[in-house]
């Protein structure tokens, strides 16, 4: 009982990750933008970095006002890329965002002592110790961003999907890239702060590819991707408290393995019913 | 006349890492696979660690071959398979296979003794403390590698610009194979040294660069291995003037490389 209590946090932390990642997901699949988190999540992390050394301390407004700051820049930049459409492929741009950011904070906190910590820390995360106050603040932050993609939800979904028929008819379409980037930026600057880049990463990439498989269609998508997540989720909280290993990578490895399950299947009932 | 005795390993090895990580890029580029090398990098790394846990210590021969073996299975698997499913792009597929590389990495983190340490040298890498040694392997193998491609030049161009078809000759599925087997040596030796976000820096930002002004595969090549050049002479001096880790100074500089020539590229076509 005193397990399930413990628990409880981490589970709800994944719960509210997996629901605005399973939507966010989707999009980034259909956009082929699949490594944009982590290059946000960096960007936010080169602004948390910043503050630290600046010695602003941690949790103060200012620190995320810098986060905040830089990941407006990466929004413009990113939307007037794909608007102006130089001939860069967009991947390699978002490439190249990652490793400058991740680069100039190693260059930033050379200095500091226990940097290996602090790097490992931040691809990890530590969801078992997440507190409910982080867990309601991000809430609150994921339902305003995704009322706000619900209320235009034809906006953004016609921008993902296409791209130039949104353009021909008017939109202005590097303003909603915009918008769209931002909210995704703020989303995934707050769940680094609670999962870590890399069970940010997976939540938003493999329940998507699980979905991807079974429809074409955004509800059910979104469904199929909340319903693996979930049991995901609960397996592998489940497991890293019984063996006594670190959640996320445990989370992370069963969503995968899902994935490959689901493919697996497939494959198999697809050579049942038309054998080639 | 110290210091330049003391650099020139780490600008030696540079300059090497440059030259053929750049060339590599523009296949990478063309082929759309550009975080392929991330998640192999990723691979290896996770290689050299499983043989820690097992007691093989870093930087021997049979480190080297276990962290080898595990790209190249991965790689093969990779080009091999040419994914039929077309409801998921190989995009997705380079991301999950980097995710559960990194994942389990981090789940051995702790067994492994200065597993934290190693996790930022895989990421920074250790240009400063290149030996010799190091860099005479490295000149053998990236020349066998460079004699190979530029045996099969035509042939390798061909397979990076038709990457989209799914239905190949057997001929060609082994040159591919080929391709990818050599691109596999190439990073695990590479990231040994110059860390993961190096090696991914060099492949995609000069080729990028060099795409902005060309189509052709020659000047694309010229382009990118000047920049690469450039850049990492830059890097090293910055670094070395202020103090700043050199393997991370050069990815910002080839950073400014690239926004320089999009803001130049931009204002000339306005």
């Amino acid at each position: 009982m005193e397990g399930l209590i413990f628990m409880l946090p981490p589970f709800a932390a994944c719960l509210t990750l997996v629901g605005i990642h399973g939507y966010f997901g989707i999009h980034v699949l259909k956009r082929g933008i699949i490594f944009i988190d982590i290059a946000m999540a960096q960007i936010a992390a080169f602004g948390v970095t910043l503050a630290f050394v600046l010695n602003i301390e941690e949790g103060h407004p200012l620190t995320y006002l810098f986060s905040l700051v830089f990941v407006c820049v990466a929004a413009y930049l990113f939307a007037a890329l794909r608007c102006k459409k130089p001939k860069i492929c967009m991947e390699a741009v978002i490439g190249i965002t990652y490793a400058v950011a991740t680069t100039a904070a190693v260059i930033v906190i050379d200095k500091a002592a226990g940097s290996h910590e602090h790097i490992k820390e931040m691809i990890i995360g530590s969801i078992l110790w997440v507190q409910w106050p982080e867990i309601i603040k991000s809430l609150v932050v994921y339902a305003v961003i995704g009322g706000v993609h619900y209320i235009f939800r034809d906006k953004f979904i016609g921008l993902s999907e296409k791209y130039e028929a949104q353009k021909q008819k008017g939109t202005k379409v590097m303003w909603w890239d915009f918008i769209f980037y931002l909210t995704l930026g703020i989303v995934v600057m707050h769940s680094v702060r609670i999962g870590g880049i890399l069970i940010v990463f997976a939540f938003l990439i493999i329940p998507s590819a699980i979905s991807a498989l079974f429809s074409d269609q955004w509800r059910w998508r979104i469904l199929i991707g909340w319903i693996a997540g979930t049991l995901v989720s609960i397996l592998g909280l489940f497991l890293s408290w019984n063996l006594d290993v670190p959640s996320g990578p445990v989370v992370v490895l069963f969503l995968a393995l899902f994935l490959v399950l689901v493919i697996l299947i497939k494959s198999f009932r697809a050579q049942k019913e038309a054998p080639v | 006349m110290d210091t330049v005795y003391f650099l020139a390993a780490p600008i030696t090895a540079s300059l090497l890492l440059a030259a053929i990580l750049s060339y590599f890029g523009n296949h990478i580029l063309t082929r759309g696979i550009i975080f392929i090398d991330i998640a192999v990098a990723q691979v290896a790394a996770l290689g050299t660690m499983l043989g820690i846990l097992i007691g093989v210590q870093d930087g021997t021969l049979l480190s080297t071959v276990i962290s080898l073996a595990f790209t190249l299975v991965i790689l093969s698997l990779f080009s091999l398979a040419k994914f039929q499913h077309t409801e998921l792009s190989r995009e997705v597929i380079i991301g999950v296979i980097y995710c559960v590389a990194l994942a389990t990495a981090m789940l051995l983190v702790d067994a492994v003794q200065g597993g934290a340490n190693f996790v930022q040298k895989t990421l920074t890498g250790s240009l400063l403390w290149v030996s010799w040694n190091d860099i005479v392997q490295m000149l053998l193998l990236f020349s066998l590698v460079i004699c190979i491609h530029a045996f099969f030049r035509k042939q390798f161009i061909a397979l990076s610009e038709n990457s989209e078809q799914t239905t190949f000759s057997s001929y060609n599925r082994r040159l591919d194979l080929l391709f990818y087997v050599t691109f596999g040596f190439v990073i695990v030796q590479a990231v040994k040294i110059g860390g993961i976000f190096l090696v991914f820096m060099y492949l995609i930002a000069p080729a990028t660069l060099a795409q902005l002004y060309t189509d052709s595969w020659n000047k694309r090549f010229v382009i990118s291995f000047v920049t690469a050049m450039i850049g990492s002479l830059a890097g090293i001096y910055i670094s070395y003037q202020y103090n700043f880790p050199n393997g991370p100074t050069i990815v910002c500089a080839l950073g400014a490389l690239l926004i320089m020539s999009i803001l130049a590229q931009q204002k000339r076509l306005v």
